[in-house]
């Protein structure tokens, strides 16, 4: 193959690095968006057995949100294999002992259990907080965009913003509050 | 898928030397009716060559041709071609019919033989624009960004929120009230 | 007709028919036929690998019918005994001169004469309108690229190719059987030498495009030469042209501290945009860049214009031939190198 060739083959092929914040994210959504990039299915060179997948460097793991009462029900099952091996662990027990373990399950269970999965798997890289060696973080060069937006707390608004807001009711002028003991 | 059936190798369309391109070369070199002179199994091609040799020697001047009357054997046809590929069809029982048909086939066939074709196209330049790669429709401002970025992290797709909804109508009126009255 | 013959002259043709009623019966195949087959086999191979047998050397050959049909499947128009000649090597003579001598003939008279000054008139008429075509069909490209494709067109290799593929392989006369490849290479520019002597030199150019110049169809100019170094070449370039030196930038880049990584890096001079290439490593990506940014300039990038093998320097319309600038004088007006 000529040189020009060779080198068009190495670009087309490069494995690119992107970034996923999952501050305030839902998981399980998001494993759904990751898996792609990670298989390779951004792509149009996309093939399946072409192992066209790239790296994702997930940070902020430890903040994730999971919907609804998932944290108090969602159950981890794991059995050792022995007798009476059998366990079950919350979703909030889980993420206590390891803040990275949650997203990363939710990633392997939405991909499909074909050989390429442990592949994939090794290019993710999941951190609880942001900070990432800076080795890795040089590698990046895309950031992917989260599916949700951020709430907004109430105090973080400003009081300005809050003075704008456009009022439906007021309290009467004399209107006493009366502070809870 | 595999290689299996190794009696029918894979190829590519391809032409030989790039037949077409500059002028067209029939590929069929020589072409050697063998037949016996009055066995039935030779009858079709006795016909053949009665009625229909010498219309295609005059219409194909290139492919020169051999006709070989040999006592007690069967008719056949060998071909050969610019490539050097020899093709011997058996045309024991054949009819009149059938000896044109095969004679029109290896006219026209190309001597590479008989192959399962992987696809059927080709072409030398498969893109114009080039080939694809990460760089291609990159945003050139993504250079200048420090990874984590707030602003590239948001969702491109937003949906109003009713609260939203509601201050935009309160403004709209407020816009509305603020207007001078005009009698 | 024996079944022993049949079995003898199968194995001596190399077909496989066996299938006469004498070999097979209802009880199967007659004893006689296997040991018959080995020690056939066993005479073979003691006598070693022997060459193919000639094709002018079967019982269905006709010389005349083989020349006529030679131009005819061409399209074009030979002289008989012009053609004659150019198949006959001076090899040939040589050999049948010798073996007259050694069979007891004092002076051997052989009516034959030899291609010589038919292949030093092909091979000259070859060089130029091969020269003159590829300098049409690259007009940009500078004299050391121009060379390149012209030897590369004229190769021994590249014209016993397209000699065999014409059929000429069977009608050789000369000592080296089966032919190698310098004497089909002969051969062919023979063959154009009496096509000029037959119908003239624009019908024999036309055969040398069709024939010769088409093998450029599939292939990359670049693959066949390009400068050597390409970062050097371009900012020689640029100085003659009076614009200011290239300057590699970093267009992209991935994984920087991984072993696949991919930088890509644009070349420009005084900010405009000259061409961009990507590698492995850096140093990679500038000398590509470099060099995307030569063929932009020779106009001989990946998406150039098919060329087009319908043209005809000899025809209506001649076009003055373009001289080309060696790479080491290039300029872009390309006016006076």
């Amino acid at each position: 193959m000529s040189i020009y060739k060779r080198a068009q083959q190495w670009t087309t092929f490069t494995r690119v690095w992107h970034l996923f914040d999952a501050k305030w994210q839902n998981p399980f959504e998001s494993a759904k968006i990751i898996q792609k990039y990670l298989a390779g299915l951004h792509k149009p060179i996309y093939g399946p057995s072409a192992d066209t997948g790239d790296h994702v460097v997930v940070i902020n793991s430890k903040e994730i949100a999971l919907p609804g009462d998932e944290w108090q029900k969602r159950v981890y099952f794991h059995h050792t294999g022995f007798a009476g091996g059998a366990s079950w662990t919350f979703a909030w027990e889980l993420h206590e002992k390891d803040p990275t373990l949650v997203l990363k399950k939710a990633i392997y269970n939405s991909m499909k259990g074909n050989l390429y999965r442990h592949t994939k798997m090794e290019r993710l890289h999941i951190y609880p907080d942001a900070n990432v060696p800076q080795e890795i973080l040089e590698n990046v060069t895309n950031q992917i965009r989260r599916p949700r937006l951020i709430p907004k707390r109430l105090d973080e608004y400003s009081e300005e913003e809050v003075e704008k807001f456009p009022k439906l009711i007021d309290y009467p002028e004399d209107y006493v509050i009366q502070k809870i003991k | 898928m595999s290689n299996n059936n190794l009696f029918l190798p894979v190829g590519f369309p391809r032409a030989p030397l790039a037949n077409g391109v500059g002028r067209w070369i029939c590929q069929l070199q020589r072409l050697t009716f063998k037949f016996c002179k009055n066995y039935p199994s030779s009858r079709g091609m006795r016909e053949f060559l009665e009625f229909e040799l010498l219309d295609f020697t005059k219409k194909n001047p290139g492919i020169v041709v051999y006709v070989k009357p040999r006592r007690h054997r069967a008719p056949n046809l060998t071909a050969e071609y610019l490539n050097g590929e020899k093709q011997i069809v058996d045309c024991r029982n054949f009819s009149y019919e059938e000896v044109k048909k095969w004679v029109s086939l290896l006219r026209s066939q190309s001597g590479r033989g008989t192959v399962r074709l992987l696809k059927m196209w080709h072409t030398d330049h498969p893109s114009i624009q080039g080939p694809w790669s990460p760089f291609v429709n990159r945003d050139p401002k993504l250079n200048w960004v420090e990874f984590p970025n707030e602003d590239l992290s948001q969702p491109i797709y937003i949906e109003k929120s009713a609260t939203e909804k509601l201050i935009e109508i309160f403004e709209e009126q407020q816009r509305i009230e603020r207007q001078p009255k005009q009698e | 007709m024996s079944a022993l013959r049949l079995v003898i002259q199968s194995t001596i043709c190399g077909t496989n028919v066996l299938r006469c009623h004498e070999i097979f019966t209802a009880r199967g195949i007659k004893r006689w036929v296997a040991p018959t087959l080995k020690e056939l086999e066993r005479r073979r191979k003691k006598l070693g690998p022997q060459p193919p047998p000639l094709r002018s050397s079967f019982v269905e050959w006709n010389y005349k019918a083989e020349w006529y049909s030679f131009g005819k499947r061409l399209h074009e128009e030979f002289n008989e005994h012009t053609l004659q000649r150019a198949f006959t090597h001076r090899s040939y003579i040589v050999k049948e001169e010798e073996s007259q001598k050694e069979a007891g003939i004092e002076n051997p008279e052989l009516n034959l004469e030899d291609n010589q000054k038919l292949i030093v008139e092909g091979t000259n008429f070859m060089k130029k309108y091969i020269r003159n075509y590829v300098s049409l069909l690259l007009p940009k490209f500078p004299e050391e690229g121009i060379r390149a494709v012209c030897n590369y067109l004229l190769e021994d290799k590249m014209l016993a190719f397209i000699s065999e593929n014409i059929g000429t392989k069977d009608l050789i006369l000369s000592s080296d059987v089966p032919p190698e490849e310098e004497t089909l290479a002969s051969t062919l520019k023979a063959v154009v030498g009496a096509l000029i002597e037959s119908s003239g030199e624009e019908k024999a150019g036309l055969f040398v495009r069709d024939f010769v110049v088409t093998q450029l169809v599939e292939k990359d100019v670049n693959d066949i030469w390009h400068p050597e170094d390409p970062f050097t070449t371009l900012t020689d370039i640029m100085r003659r042209d009076g614009r200011e030196i290239p300057e590699p930038r970093l267009i992209n880049e991935t994984g920087r501290n991984t072993i696949l990584s991919t930088y890509e890096v644009g070349v420009y001079s005084d900010k405009q945009f000259l061409g961009s290439g990507s590698g492995e490593t850096i140093e990679v990506a500038k000398q590509l860049a470099a060099h995307n940014a030569l063929r932009r300039l020779f106009k001989t990038t990946e998406n150039m214009l098919p060329f087009s093998f319908k043209m005809n320097p000899y025809g209506e319309h001649v076009k003055p031939s373009i001289e080309h600038c060696s790479i080491s004088e290039w300029k872009s007006k390309n006016v006076n190198c």
